[in-house]
């Protein structure tokens, strides 16, 4: 009785996010898709172009679809970062949503769980996108849209909860620009995005380790480019997502709830 | 059906880390019945709301809506609860006709019934014309009004309203009051917190008076008056030297209960 209760609350508020992004296609087309598009222009025409093909992961492959398969990892880091702390500060501090939800038969924590599931269902399909794109370009196979839909949707819901624990934790919106310069650019730079990280000193590539975005690149490239799978992406992806899940929802219920 | 007690809250005291902001109050709430809660800012007026909608859990005692317990059954309790807050909560994606027909969606209203109820409250609150707008670009009074409706969506056995007629013009207000007649009528308790002492006066069949987290006291208006106001008339310097009399009014109970300014007793 209890659980599909639940999963009714959850559903509803999806439904609501659904609703909204509906309404407003035109501005989340623009919003959501134009800038993964413009970096696979920029790096994948313009520096793939300077680079040619070059060795990684033990292949010989362009420049373009090396940067093309970290550009979909990047989208699912900075689509639901900036859709669970910006978006998720926004309804939670400004348009009081999550208060006005919460007293209706549907609890705090349905709330939640649906602002995290549609923060990722958003940043997975921008993913995707990408993904789509580099297939019409022919860097990817086709059978990679299906293989990536779990990554996809697991990874953005690991940036997602980064972004909603960070306006949880954030007393004034301003305060979002700290884990914006501290975790998301250096992630961004430094995880494997633009070059293999075998590139960088041995003492940063173990710090690159550690974050969670080289582990859901490594896989992007394993499920578009056949890159070797590795292993250790699976604890350390595993890892992040219960802990900053537990943290966006401590960091909001401490918040809202005296 | 709707229990004799919509809404019952017994022995409620809610600690923040460093005070306490309801200390044991208690009281029940009939249907039909319109019961103020007054009281200075700080009072605790608005932590009891939060503690009622299941929002703040209570340290102690507990609250009843419709018989359910809110902290153990929270979904069921608020099924029969409708909310209007101090702060303004409206969804500011969505249109005036949108607000309230997905408002209704959180109580399993079906579609038609969501889209019927949200007609018939647009014209009970005067909004009709402004189904279509959003709603950001409705003004402060416009926006409270629809809050209220947004409340009375899911036909709630026990309706809360913390300062509902703020911002409002009196023509506006007058309209609220008769729709909070036909609330009663239908069987809704209602707990209103006010600071406007005529609307507590005139449409609470009790009042609570609240200072300090403890109900200081709890009657009709008229037997508060009586019992708190020895004098029928009162008489106030309201400019420099000019005085009114007046009959004694709730007001000059709360000013008395609650830090006595006027010299009345």
């Amino acid at each position: 009785m209890r659980m599909p209760d639940a999963l009714w609350g959850i559903r509803c508020v999806w439904l609501r996010y659904f609703s909204v992004f509906y309404k407003s296609i035109g501005y989340y087309l623009v919003t959501t898709f134009i800038e993964p598009i413009l970096y696979m222009l920029s790096f994948g025409l313009g520096v793939g172009s300077l680079i040619g093909s070059f060795s990684a992961g033990g292949m010989h492959l362009s420049y373009r679809s090396f940067v093309f398969s970290g550009i979909i990892a990047q989208t699912m880091l900075f689509q639901g970062f900036y859709e669970g702390a910006y978006g998720g500060f926004i309804r939670m501090y400004y348009q009081k949503i999550f208060h006005a939800i919460s007293v209706t038969p549907i609890t705090l924590s349905e709330v939640l769980w649906g602002e995290l599931l549609w923060d990722a269902s958003k940043a997975a399909l921008a993913a995707e996108v990408v993904a789509l794109i580099g297939v019409a370009s022919g860097d990817f196979p086709l059978h990679c849209l299906f293989t990536l839909i779990p990554l996809a949707f697991l990874g953005s819901l690991l940036f997602s909860g980064m972004g909603l624990a960070a306006a949880g934790f954030a007393r004034n919106i301003e305060q979002l620009s700290y884990p914006q310069y501290l975790l998301v650019f250096p992630m961004f730079l430094f995880c494997g995005v633009f070059y293999p990280i075998e590139r960088l000193p041995a003492p940063l590539q173990v710090l690159a380790w550690v974050f969670p975005l080289t582990s859901v690149a490594s896989l992007a490239r394993t499920l578009t480019l056949g890159f070797p799978f590795q292993i250790r992406t699976i604890p350390i992806i595993l890892f992040w997502l219960v802990l900053l899940l537990f943290l966006s929802r401590r960091a909001m219920f401490g918040r809202l709830v005296k | 059906m709707l229990s004799s007690f919509p809404l019952s809250v017994s022995h409620l005291t809610k600690r923040y880390a460093d005070f306490e902001a309801v200390s044991d109050i208690s009281f029940e709430v009939a249907g039909g019945e319109c019961f103020g809660l007054l009281g200075p800012n700080g009072a605790g007026k608005s932590t009891t709301i939060q503690c009622i909608s299941g929002f703040y859990p209570a340290t102690n005692g507990h609250i009843f809506l419709n018989g359910h317990d809110v902290s153990l059954e929270p979904k069921l309790a608020r099924q029969s609860l409708g909310v209007c807050s101090q702060e303004e909560t409206l969804d500011s994606d969505f249109t005036v006709f949108d607000q309230l027909a997905r408002h209704a969606s959180y109580f399993r209203m079906g579609r038609t019934a969501s889209a019927e109820r949200a007609r018939r409250l647009l014209d009970e609150f005067g909004l009709a014309d402004k189904a279509k707008a959003p709603v950001e670009n409705l003004s402060g009074g416009l926006k409270r009004r629809l809050q209220v409706a947004r409340a009375l969506i899911a036909f709630p056995a026990v309706l809360v309203l913390d300062e509902p007629t703020v911002g409002l013009d009196p023509d506006a207000r007058r309209m609220l009051w008769e729709v909070l007649g036909r609330e009663r009528e239908r069987g809704a308790a209602i707990l209103l917190c006010t600071h406007y002492m005529d609307e507590a006066e005139r449409l609470c069949d009790r009042v609570a008076i609240l200072h300090k987290g403890r109900i200081i006291d709890a009657d009709s208006p008229a037997n508060l008056i009586s019992r708190h106001i020895s004098r029928e008339t009162v008489e106030e310097e309201v400019r420099p030297g000019v005085y009114w009399k007046r009959r004694a009014n709730l007001e000059d109970v709360y000013l008395k209960l609650t830090g006595s300014r006027l010299g009345v007793a």
